[in-house]
């Protein structure tokens, strides 16, 4: 809605992107609950298998290493089609997808040696709360990545993504980094620490 | 249709949806104006329901040892009546108000998402839907080992764990059965809908306001709709989890809630107080917002302190935040932790009662026009205080360990809820009627509405405050003789059909005021803000140019002057700036482009119900339904352009 | 999206951030083997060192560092509520633990 008698965006913020951030504020109490509800329980005593029995440091690092790296590749496309490069962009846009499938596959085979190793979602209370909080970010990536091979899809089709069209590259940009900044949170909180 | 409207075409894979008539435009509809009457409706409806709930519970109570309701019956009414009021009729009535109005209020002409507009709707409607369908498909199983192993009937097969779902009471071996898994997913589905709201309205109001519409020139109306939405926005998620936790203790076993597992009930109450007490809060500031419009308006003077009203708007919100626990007093939480929740459930009732105070302070000295909505708005006032009077009460740590789980509580909540955002709601319904449907409701029966309502209100919930502290329990089906309260009870469920009587003529008055009332004009109330700008009934493109603000009460100024001693005085062009004003308001001169209509969001939301089912009946056929629902959906609505291109010739309209 | 655009790094210098990223990961991970030595201060650099990765992403990445302050206001309000109310209720469940278990 282009009406020339409106002022536009008295905030001086896009409105598609104050739209993103109000949701990713919102976000941060989404996964703040779950990150909290782990930090309840991991304190309590339970019978059964805990995480620290059956995970892998050295490749739950390199899952992260890559999801990390799928930010650097998001930027890099958000950097490309500012220039109009819309060749690059789309190598970036598919080349964060990857990034973020090999995450999931990663997750999806880390999980799966968990269950083998009898650590399961209803072992004891650790086990639902991991696989509770893990589940959802991993849902997140799932739809980022799925988000982004729509935009891929919109740009195909359009011949070319604009910076204003409806599919928004920055926009998708911003939840493609919420969803890294939560892991680097969930990493060290369930993992490391 | 004037040929400067024209909506915005253009060739896509899937064309938008272009009517204008019958029920495939209101299925495809992006118009917030519709959306809100949607709302509207619809929430009426859930109000005849969740009275009709509210009354069997009183048929029930209407003389001790009754067997009118089971035990079973009595917890699935109670659990409906709350869940139905606070979800499926005070919200949504906030919600049709705030859609109706924010953009109008701010001058605009949509709000910043459309789709995702119609999108919170259909969500909500089918949310509502699938909760209500427990009725159809649901059952409630007694609880194992349980006194109340009898035969549940038709009634009973709802869910029956209260509006809150306390744990593990509500969990899968005290409440067997699918019933309460409608109502975690239900409420699930209904959080999502309200979710997007909140983003929604926030944007709309910072990025959509008119030239000159400053912030703090905004309505209070529309601030108290930013205040809700922030609510809104940072509780919601936090039950968003809480229910999933539930469903999945319910489902997958888990065991979150349960202690044999290792879990926490008292894990739960925080959770879900956690977005519960901003819930109270979103359910009262839009009455707030109403009220404080109606006053001046009705005064005929400024709403006195605009400012602290604002503020204290907030104030309440943020405080609200920090107050939960005052919900679990009698919960095994520590006396360290109940002596700071007492002391910020006391500090909220300053802004509060700063509130009270200003808008005492807008009604001193002003001329007073008794008129449906004042007497609504002064009601407000009135059953507000007292319900905030008893609620002070309860913030003293020991007074409200006798209260808790008493009627004295039930009593608190119905003259905040109802007496304060029910009768703030009926105020801005006849407030607002004029403006939405170009007709003038009947005086007459507004007012028989209002002191039926009125007495019948408080034959209902002023005895309860001394049944209470006599030791009447709650949540309970029958209360023995000997205890001698049938007397007053009897009393309450009288003043309950009081209520359902004063409901009924206000059906009356609006089914026959929409039809046949005297046709109403532009301005009806000489009011102060912009919305009453603009022709009564509201034109598809609300504003014909967009108006330009030189400050707070803008339309007023633009009528009135200020004398020497500061009363109104009518400038000499007023009248003739009314009769412009509607002529403008019919006849657009400029091109004037409003949002397409879309199917998705329709589409879209369909899909979560089906989920829903195929969560409780294990179904993966169903829950393919729901994700390709969803997917279509999604993929859709991402997939048709937002701009237009340029086509050439506008195709037919 | 038209407004003028605060000048963004360049594809170096994002290069870098990522670099920077991934050493301080490399770190996090060295510090998770060598928690005998390190001891009691394990946990608290682990958690500096998530704190650093978090502010780097969003504030370069996501570019919050050069944006309006009205959208760094919503993502601290919403980080400071958060923390807030967890904190109460983390605090609360530990010492009703303490006093009633």
């Amino acid at each position: 809605m282009n009406d020339h008698g409106y002022p536009h965006e008295p905030t001086g913020v896009d409105t598609r992107k104050l739209g993103m951030w109000v949701f990713l504020s919102t976000e941060i109490l989404f996964f703040g609950t779950l990150i909290t509800t782990y930090l309840i329980f991991k304190g309590r005593s339970f019978d059964g298998i805990r995480l620290e029995e059956v995970y892998d440091i050295p490749f739950t690092s390199v899952s992260s290493f890559v999801l990390l790296m799928s930010s650097l590749t998001m930027v890099l496309a958000h950097n490309a089609i500012e220039k109009f490069d819309q060749e690059r962009t789309n190598i970036w846009l598919l080349a964060t997808a990857l990034l973020g499938a090999v995450f999931l596959a990663g997750q999806i085979y880390e999980f799966t040696e968990f269950y083998h190793k009898g650590f399961t979602l209803t072992e004891n209370i650790y086990g639902s709360t991991f696989y509770v909080l893990t589940g959802f970010h991993g849902a997140h990536v799932f739809i980022g990545v799925v988000l982004l091979i729509i935009l891929w899809g919109v740009g195909q089709r359009q011949k070319g993504l604009s910076l204003d069209g409806g599919m928004n590259l920055e926009f998708i940009a911003l939840y493609w980094h919420f969803v890294d900044i939560v892991w680097i949170v969930l990493f060290t909180v369930v993992y490391l620490i | 249709m004037n040929e400067n409207i024209q909506k915005k075409k253009f060739l896509t894979v899937f064309k938008r949806p272009s009517s204008t008539e019958g029920v495939w435009s209101w299925i495809t509809t992006v118009d917030h104006k519709r959306i809100g009457i949607m709302y509207g409706y619809a929430a009426f409806f859930f109000l005849l329901f969740g009275g009709l709930e509210a009354l069997l519970l009183r048929i029930q109570l209407a003389k001790p040892d009754n067997d009118f309701l089971s035990a079973a019956e009595y917890n699935a009414m109670f659990t409906m009546h709350g869940t139905t009021m606070v979800f499926l009729v005070i919200m949504p009535i906030s919600a049709a108000f705030f859609n109706y109005l924010l953009p109008l209020q701010i001058g605009a002409r949509d709000v910043a998402f459309p789709r995702l507009n119609a999108l919170s709707y259909w969500l909500w409607i089918f949310g509502g839907l699938f909760l209500y369908s427990t009725f159809i498909f649901g059952s409630a199983g007694a609880p194992q080992g349980g006194y109340l192993a009898e035969e549940i009937g038709w009634l009973g097969n709802a869910p029956n764990g209260g509006w809150f779902g306390y744990q593990p009471n509500a969990a899968f071996k005290y409440s067997p059965g699918t019933a309460m898994d409608y109502w975690a997913l239900g409420l699930q589905i209904l959080g999502i809908s309200s979710l997007v709201s909140a983003f929604n309205f926030i944007t709309t109001i910072l990025n959509m306001r008119a030239k000159g519409m400053r912030l703090m020139r905004m309505p209070v109306f529309t601030w108290m709709t930013f205040a809700v939405a922030f609510l809104l926005a940072f509780s919601l998620p936090i039950i968003a989890i809480a229910l999933f936790f539930v469903t999945f203790d319910r489902q997958f076993g888990t065991t979150f809630f349960l202690t044999e597992g290792g879990g926490d009930p008292v894990l739960w109450q925080h959770l879900f107080w956690l977005f519960g007490h901003p819930e109270v809060y979103i359910l009262i500031l839009p009455a707030f917002g109403i009220v404080s419009e109606i006053l001046p308006t009705f005064s005929r003077k400024p709403l006195f302190g605009y400012a602290a009203i604002v503020f204290a708007g907030f104030g309440i919100a943020f405080i609200g935040f920090g107050v939960w626990a005052h919900h679990m007093f009698a919960s095994a939480i520590s006396p360290v932790a109940q002596a700071g929740f007492g002391i910020s459930t006391m500090v909220i009732a300053v802004p509060t009662g700063v509130k009270i105070f200003n808008w005492l302070g807008t009604i001193w000295g002003g001329k007073i026009s008794l008129k449906t909505p004042m007497l609504f708005a002064l009601g407000f006032i009135a059953m507000f205080v007292i319900g905030g009077l008893s609620g002070v009460t309860h913030s003293v740590v020991p007074a409200d360990t006798q209260q808790t789980d008493t009627y004295y509580i039930v009593a608190h909540f119905h003259y905040v809820l109802f007496g304060g955002a029910m009768f703030g709601i009926f105020a801005g319904l006849y407030y607002w009627f004029p403006k939405v449907w170009g007709k003038m409701y009947n005086e007459t029966l507004g007012k028989l509405h209002f002191w039926l309502m009125m007495i019948g209100f408080n034959l209902t919930f002023g005895p309860m405050h001394w049944l209470g502290l006599k030791g009447q329990i709650r949540r309970t089906w029958v209360y023995a003789e000997e205890t001698n309260l049938g007397f007053w009870n009897l009393v309450v469920t009288i003043g309950a059909f009081v209520i359902a009587i004063s409901i009924i003529i206000f059906m009356i008055n609006w089914i026959y005021s929409k039809r046949k009332g005297p046709d109403a004009p532009m301005d009806p109330w000489d009011a102060r803000t912009i919305e009453w700008t603009i022709p009564s009934p509201t034109p598809v493109w609300n504003f014909s140019t967009p108006p330009e603000i030189e400050s707070l009460d803008d339309f007023w100024h633009k009528k009135y002057d200020e004398d020497d001693e500061g009363r109104a005085v009518r400038k000499e062009a007023a009248d003739q700036l009314l009769v412009d004003l509607e002529i403008d308001g019919l006849n657009p001169k400029e091109h004037i482009e409003l949002p397409n209509p879309s199917y998705f969001p329709f589409i879209l939301a369909s899909g979560l119900p089906f989920l829903g089912y195929a969560i409780i009946y294990k179904s993966l056929a169903l829950a393919g339904l729901g994700l390709l629902l969803l997917l279509i959906g999604g993929f859709g609505w991402a997939l048709e352009p937002l701009e237009e291109e340029e086509i050439g010739e506008s195709l037919d309209e | 999206m038209s407004q003028a655009h605060k000048p963004h790094p360049t594809p170096k210098q994002y290069v870098q951030i990522a670099i920077i990223l991934g050493i301080l990961t490399a770190i996090e991970v060295a510090l998770y083997y060598t928690e005998s030595i390190v001891g009691v201060f394990t946990d608290p650099l682990l958690m500096i060192l998530a704190v650093g990765k978090f502010v780097i992403v969003v504030g370069w990445f996501m570019h919050l560092r050069f944006e309006n302050k009205l959208v760094n206001r919503f993502f601290a309000g919403g980080m400071i509520l958060a923390l807030v109310l967890f904190a109460i209720v983390m605090l609360e469940r530990a010492s009703a633990n303490f006093f009633f278990s």
